[in-house]
């Protein structure tokens, strides 16, 4: 088996006095999808918020490639090759998409490869080259989650965490993302995603962690969740 | 009406896009600032005097010229400007706003006091150009005509910084989501005080402009933080445009009504104008609605 790109190892993390994670593990092989679900308050986001460095983690372990990174500063992981899609698809609503792209490749000081960078994303997201030079909050939403996905590719990362990439969206849409998701496992590239929509995450998913109440739940390939009864009726709406 | 013959409008016109390009520098930085980190810098006019006592410094020791003064203060201050947010602000600015209030106005007390002790409560000026450039029939003042101008391509100078550069544009970022920005690969921090350097540092070059034109003491400050508040809630809080247009637009408003009614009414000017302008449109000119 092949050694784990990302370990998160006992993980705790707590916003003041209030303790949301109780020493959540996991792991993520290089081209996998993995993805966490639970319901709200399961502490899914704060996990991966931990990971890149935007909520200090009390205790536990990072490592990405072998190396520790627990606790960097936020601004300096995506140059480890980590890139994150936020929560509510947030762009820079007053900058151009072009100017939104070019932010997610701040870290390339060469302004030829920034520009080669916007293009290789406009590549993908013909639909963000014929918007290029409008406002980001001008964008439907799917189009800004869109962006939000393509800003996440400037840095050409190996590892790419999302946060919900499918709240809010139009079913349209939603099989839109998912569809770009799976290229980008085609493209060789590993996603760690946090999803509200359980079925539909663990339907794309090679493996899946369910938290309950910041404690690791099941872990298991995504159709063995999908499966498990326990899983269906506390996860899946006994659907 | 004598008033309202072309010449003198477009007279009344052209004084105030000038004075409105000084206001425009002024308010310009302090949006910046708030923009970016949503600190209302109170010490922000205090900044600008820095750059006018400096001048009248440079001016009566050196003999230098305010226009080869505005290169040597301009560096200083934004050098100031950067570490002073080191030091000072970045340790208030994730705290609720009346804590950057107080410290920005314990700031401005003090370095009014400290100019008192230095310059005295007494009037100074640098009177380096005198008369008008004559265009037909205008008369255009030019110490006006010189502070103006340097404000305006300054203040476009840094517009086209914030629209067109990889650091200017990471600016923007940071005014608009700053913890996306950092995940983006931006060092908020950094940012932050190449924001407060930059805010700074048009703030003195405002006051080395002021200098030319206008007499001026340690308590001076007042009278232009008073418009610029005003100013960056017309053109919209946080927005560096804004303030542009914000200033631009008082500095018109008030030579107009200054030639028709009063000067003295021109003081209240930015409050009705700010009435006014909440009225209509209650984020500012180019305000956006924030949650």
């Amino acid at each position: 088996m092949k050694e784990p790109l990302l370990t998160v190892h006992d993980m705790e993390v707590s916003y003041g006095a209030v303790q949301v994670l109780f020493g959540v593990s996991l792991e993520v092989r290089a081209g996998e999808i993995v993805c966490i679900i639970g319901p709200n308050g399961a502490g899914k986001s704060t996990v991966i918020k931990a990971v890149i460095g935007l909520v200090p983690a009390q205790k536990g372990q990072v490592e990405f490639d072998g190396q520790p990174i627990t606790n960097s500063p936020a601004h300096e992981i995506p140059a480890l090759g980590i890139t994150y899609v936020p929560q509510g698809r947030i762009v820079f609503a007053q900058m151009t998409v072009a100017d939104n792209l070019e932010m997610g490749a701040f870290l390339k000081r060469d302004s030829h490869k920034r520009r080669e960078a916007v293009q290789a994303v406009f590549d993908q997201f013909p639909r963000l080259y014929e918007r290029r030079n409008q406002p980001a909050g001008k964008l439907s939403g799917g189009e800004q989650q869109m962006l939000a996905i393509g800003r996440a590719l400037m840095m050409n990362p190996r590892l790419v965490i999302l946060d919900e990439p499918s709240l809010g969206l139009s079913p349209k849409y939603v099989d839109l993302i998912y569809e770009k998701l799976l290229d980008l496992k085609r493209q060789g590239r590993t996603l760690l995603m946090v999803e509200q929509n359980a079925a539909r995450a663990l339907e794309l998913s090679d493996r899946g962690y369910a938290l309950e109440l910041g404690h690791n739940r099941f872990a298991d390939t995504g159709a063995k969740l999908l499966a498990n009864e326990d899983v269906r009726r506390m996860y899946l709406g006994g659907a | 009406m004598e008033l309202l013959e072309p010449e003198i409008l477009l007279q009344m016109l052209i004084n105030g896009l000038l004075a409105g390009a000084l206001y425009a520098l002024l308010a310009g930085g302090l949006n910046l600032i708030f923009g970016v980190m949503r600190v209302i810098n109170i010490a922000h006019a205090e900044f600008m005097l820095i750059g006018a006592f400096g001048a009248y410094v440079l001016f009566n020791v050196f003999g230098l010229h305010p226009l080869f003064s505005l290169l040597i203060i301009v560096p200083i201050i934004f050098v100031v400007g950067y570490y002073f947010q080191r030091v000072l602000i970045e340790r208030v600015v994730d705290r609720p706003m009346l804590t950057s209030l107080l410290a920005t106005y314990g700031v401005s007390i003090i370095l009014i006091n400290v100019g008192l002790l230095i310059f005295s409560s007494d009037f100074k000026s640098v009177p380096v150009l005198q008369g008008s450039f004559l265009i037909g029939d205008l008369a255009v003042s030019k110490p006006r005509a010189v502070a103006g101008l340097v404000s305006l391509v300054l203040s476009v100078g840094v517009y086209l910084f914030l629209d067109r550069t990889r650091l200017g544009k990471a600016v923007r970022a940071v005014s608009e989501h700053a913890q996306v920005a950092q995940i983006c690969g931006i060092d908020v921090r950094q940012i932050r005080m190449l924001t407060f350097g930059m805010a700074a540092a048009m703030a003195g070059a405002a006051g080395v402009m002021l200098s030319i034109i206008y007499s001026f003491w340690p308590g001076s400050g007042v009278d232009f933080i008073q418009k610029c508040f005003a100013i960056i809630i017309i053109g919209g809080m946080g927005n560096f445009v804004g303030a542009l247009y914000g200033g631009i637009l008082l500095g018109v408003v008030e030579s107009f009504v200054g030639g028709f009614i009063s000067t003295q009414w021109a003081e209240a000017v930015a409050y009705l104008l700010l009435v006014t302008v909440l009225l209509v449109r209650p984020t500012g000119l180019k305000g956006v609605a924030r949650a």
